[in-house]
């Protein structure tokens, strides 16, 4: 079985290999690596798979995403931005893309994806970092499951649930503003929820990394977080709440630099990247929620569901938002 | 007073010393001052960089925020209540280690510095695991044992002091333990010559002499805990109660382009109140004859006899490194053989597997990370307690307004919140052509924990006296003759001290590596760091273990050649 898996694996490559463009193969090759910058979990198969690919390596540093936009523009201003291909959150590469250290390019490779994801001459979108309710499929019986975001507002999950800080946390602080324009029919009908939801005191963490812990380990029974958790973490008993209306989460994105050390490498790097094979890898071993046609992530149901983007909010909005939940939540 | 006193006062002396002081300055406000008139620059400049137009305005906002003053009050409490905890555990320690006849002495030293080894955020996640009050397991046999009532709540004030305290411990530990074993037996022979007991004895001989230890553990763990941001984030963000690394932290985290000028603004705060910390440290220390220990005559620690007290004591100290080391270390290794957070039960035992062992021991990255850690951790250390040899025999023994410049100076990158300072150094490291090597870690590190190394070698500087040197030097031994054959033969503890705190440091530094750190270049932390934003609490636990091993066996090494020695400059 490994075997034919290993022969497949070559077959495939080696068709990818040959349908490279032979001029920018060539020039890839003779740059050696390209450097990406990213803050995503468990690439390395794609990377080793593009490696063995085309004989370019791909030299992948994770750089955390509230430091994102200060490494990327540190180096920059210097003249030592070393990365050749950066990808983040939508607003990081906007705010880069505003100060200049993006290039346009546009890849062979997004035919089929949404039009929505090549969102300009610049910036590429593959993925969506959902966000759902997360829940102990172990303690919560299958009649209690949420099956609309306002049943988290329901007092029995008081002292039950886990999130990240509603205050800082520019995922949660936009995915909450998704729901207003998205989800919800009225405004007043989305503040009950928020005022549901605050009421029934959810603990706080510093991002999505810490919510599933409590949720396994049973010291909350729901998380508001994220379902390629049900992947990376197995065989926790975790499952994913199926609302009824759509799941929401800011768009993956990438781009070029402009001033990339290995401008060759870093194209054929992202024509791999957006492959069906490069997602498929993405979707299966870490559960990410990619947008070429027809890939999804082998978690139950969520072929079906419907996942969209959250509009694009500026850093003000988000602070000013950020600002009125840490009322709500009444947190000091 | 005279003029020329004055003077005198300000100015190094002239001739080696002075010249010495100089170099120092220079070359230790180099170091320091580099990143932070960076992180200066940025709070004063607008938009995201270091340089931008000047603006008052990140200022502005910062101190005029309502919520400011609660954090404040709540910093206060942390930071204090901590040093508090921190000191007097680690003089409890360190008093019975170095001065008494406790059996098992070679615990203590392991006790005392195994906090220094794990990393914190580890110590907290298992710490949450223990107390948490839905289903922490100390909680949970509460709760068996129907008093529920009694149940800790770890996400608390309380808890988050006792964590930090424990934390912390072995920076005053090994700041206590050179000056007690340094201690001269006259001093309190003359007390019990005059009819007081023991407990006298020690309560107005033994801790009034050692109060420059004392108060530079207290400081050094105040300033250490401004800046720590584990406990607040893992503790105190879940009982939503903030600090000022916490408060910084929403600075940054809140919206995609972080603003550090703006967190740099409010980390002037954490600076200012480090430098007014060393200012009143040097006052309170400033006659430094009263606490000299070591003259020329008749060295010699006193062992005192603890009799009927021994066997509690021990038992007291037992449950102490049950606390301190048993439970987190077993906590950890329990975690790092589960596939996900569980509660101990006959279904965690089915799960058990070294997976998670496998998985970290197979990462390509992790043996250069755990290479190039260990080379950092003994190279950096090595490095930085030269220097601090240097920096400390200043301070100590030179005592103008310069030592005191070059004193502060060394706590500048200290005293700043961790995650400000990496990108202080971030921006100042892009500028040279360090940027993205090892050798900008290795810079930045020995920089930023400096202190780690003056610390315990002045408390020990203290208390040599001067007459040694003078003799040295009337047998035409120069300065560096004198250090290398008087001098630091005395400071050996000191030394190894500094030594294994910069070194355990080192191995498990996250803030710098984070930031500097980059392909080719890993260490242990960023692994960690990867494994923690990723909520992979197994991997985590593994690799942390493994970091404990690494640092325990630095920690035997360093022990090991200090005894040796002291031994062949003895005898």
């Amino acid at each position: 079985m490994k075997r034919l898996a290993a022969i497949l694996v070559i077959v495939l490559t080696g068709t990818l290999a040959s349908a490279a463009d032979p001029a920018l193969l060539e020039k890839a090759r003779a740059e050696k690596k390209a450097a990406f910058y990213a803050n995503i979990t468990a690439v390395e198969p794609i990377l080793e798979a593009f490696g063995k690919a085309y004989g370019v390596s791909a030299e992948y540093t994770r750089v955390s995403t509230n430091k994102f936009v200060a490494t990327v523009l540190t180096e920059h201003q210097a003249g030592k931005l070393l990365a050749d291909v950066v990808q983040a959150p939508l607003p990081i590469l906007d705010i880069l893309k505003e100060k200049g250290v993006l290039a346009s390019y546009r890849p062979a490779a997004m035919a089929g994806y949404p039009a929505w994801a090549a969102r300009d001459e610049k910036i590429q979108l593959f993925g969506i970092e959902y966000v759902a309710p997360i829940y102990n499929k172990d303690l919560v019986k299958p009649a209690d499951v949420p099956r609309k975001y306002e049943d988290l507002a329901d007092p029995k999950w008081r002292g039950k649930i886990v999130m990240a800080d509603p205050s800082t946390h520019a995922t949660t602080i936009s995915w909450l503003i998704g729901l207003k324009e998205k989800v919800f029919p009225s405004e007043e009908a989305w503040m009950a929820f928020v005022k549901g939801l605050a009421a029934n005191q959810p603990m706080f963490v510093n991002s999505f990394g810490p919510t599933p812990a409590p949720v396994e380990s049973g010291e909350k029974l729901i998380a508001i977080s994220m379902p390629k958790y049900i992947i990376t973490k197995a065989p926790a008993p975790l499952d994913w709440a199926r609302v009824a209306q759509p799941l929401l989460g800011t768009p993956r994105a990438m781009a070029l630099t402009a001033a990339a050390p290995h401008p060759h490498a870093a194209r054929l790097f992202i024509d791999y990247w957006l492959s069906k094979e490069a997602m498929k890898i993405m979707a299966e071993k870490v559960g990410e929620y990619v947008l070429a046609p027809g890939v999804f992530p082998p978690i139950d149901g969520m072929d079906k569901a419907r996942v969209e983007p959250i509009r694009e909010l500026s850093d003000d909005e988000i602070r000013r938002w950020g600002g009125e939940f840490k009322k709500i939540f009444a947190t000091p | 007073m005279s003029r020329a006193f004055t003077l005198s006062r300000i100015r190094p002396r002239p001739g080696p010393q002075g010249g010495l002081t100089w170099a120092l300055i220079i070359l230790v406000g180099f170091l320091t001052v580099c990143p932070v008139v960076m992180l200066v620059l940025g709070s004063f400049s607008t938009g995201l960089e270091a340089f931008g137009s000047l603006t008052l305005a990140k200022y502005i906002e910062a101190y005029t925020d309502p919520a400011l003053a609660a954090i404040i009050l709540n910093t206060v409490v942390f930071t204090v209540g901590s040093a508090a905890v921190a000191t007097v555990l680690a003089l409890f320690l360190a008093f019975l280690n170095t001065r008494t006849n406790i059996p098992f002495k070679s615990l203590f030293g392991i006790i005392s510095i195994i906090p220094m080894m794990i990393p914190h955020i580890l110590f907290c996640v298992s710490w949450a695991l223990l107390l948490n009050p839905s289903n922490g397991l100390f909680n949970l046999l509460l709760r068996e044992l129907g008093l529920s009532g009694a149940a800790v709540n770890i996400y608390s004030m309380p808890g988050m002091i006792l964590v930090e305290g424990l934390l912390d411990l072995p920076i005053a530990y090994l700041i206590l333990a050179p000056a007690m074993s340094a201690f001269d037996v006259s001093l309190e022979e003359s007390s019990k010559v005059c009819g007081a007991s023991n407990l006298r004895t020690l309560a107005r001989v033994t801790l009034p002499v050692l109060r420059p230890a004392i108060l530079a553990a207290f400081i050094l763990v105040i300033v250490r805990s401004l800046a720590s941001f584990a406990v607040p984030a893992v503790l105190g963000m879940p009982g939503r109660i903030y600090v000022l690394a916490s408060h910084i932290y929403r600075i940054i985290a809140t919206g995609f382009a972080a603003d550090y000028g703006q967190a740099a603004a409010v980390g002037m705060s954490a600076l200012s109140a480090s430098i007014v910390l060393i200012v009143i440290y040097r006052r309170l220390t400033a006659a430094g004859e009263k606490f000299v220990t070591v003259t020329s005559r008749g060295y010699r620690p006193a062992v005192i006899d603890l009799k009927g007290a021994r066997l509690p004591l021990c038992g007291c100290v037992g449950l102490i490194s049950f606390v301190l080391i048993v439970l987190p270390v077993a906590v950890l290794f329990y975690v790092s053989l589960l596939p996900y957070s569980m509660v101990p039960s006959a279904k965690a035992l089915g799960f058990m597997s070294w997976k998670n062992w496998l998985s970290v021991i197979r990462d390509p990255v992790s043996f250069l990370a755990l290479k190039n850690s260990v080379v950092l951790g003994i190279g950096g250390a090595s490095l930085g307690v030269v220097l601090s040899i240097f920096v400390a025999y200043i301070i100590v023994k030179v005592r103008t307004r310069a030592a005191g410049v070059l004193e502060s100076l060394s706590f500048l990158s200290f005293s700043f919140p961790g995650i400000v300072i990496g990108v202080g150094f971030m921006w100042f490291f892009v500028l040279t052509p360090l940027y993205a090597t090892i050798w900008a870690l290795l810079i930045g590190y020995i920089a930023t924990y400096l202190p780690y190394g003056i610390r315990p070698l002045t408390s020990a500087f203290v208390q040599i006296h001067s007459h040694l040197e003078e003799s040295s030097r009337v047998c035409g031994a120069g300065t560096l003759l004198t250090l290398r054959r008087v001098v630091i033969p005395l400071l050996v503890p000191g030394i190894v001290s500094g030594w294994i705190l910069m070194a355990t440091m080192f191995v498990r530094e996250l803030t710098l590596s984070v930031v500097l750190s980059r392909p080719g270049t890993e260490v242990i932390a960023v692994q960690i760091l990867r494994y923690a934003e990723d909520g992979l609490w197994g991997r985590l636990s593994a690799l942390g273990i493994i970091m404990i091993i690494i640092s325990t066996a630095l920690v035997a090494v360093a022990s090991f050649i200090g005894r040796k020695f002291a031994l062949t400059e003895r005898g």
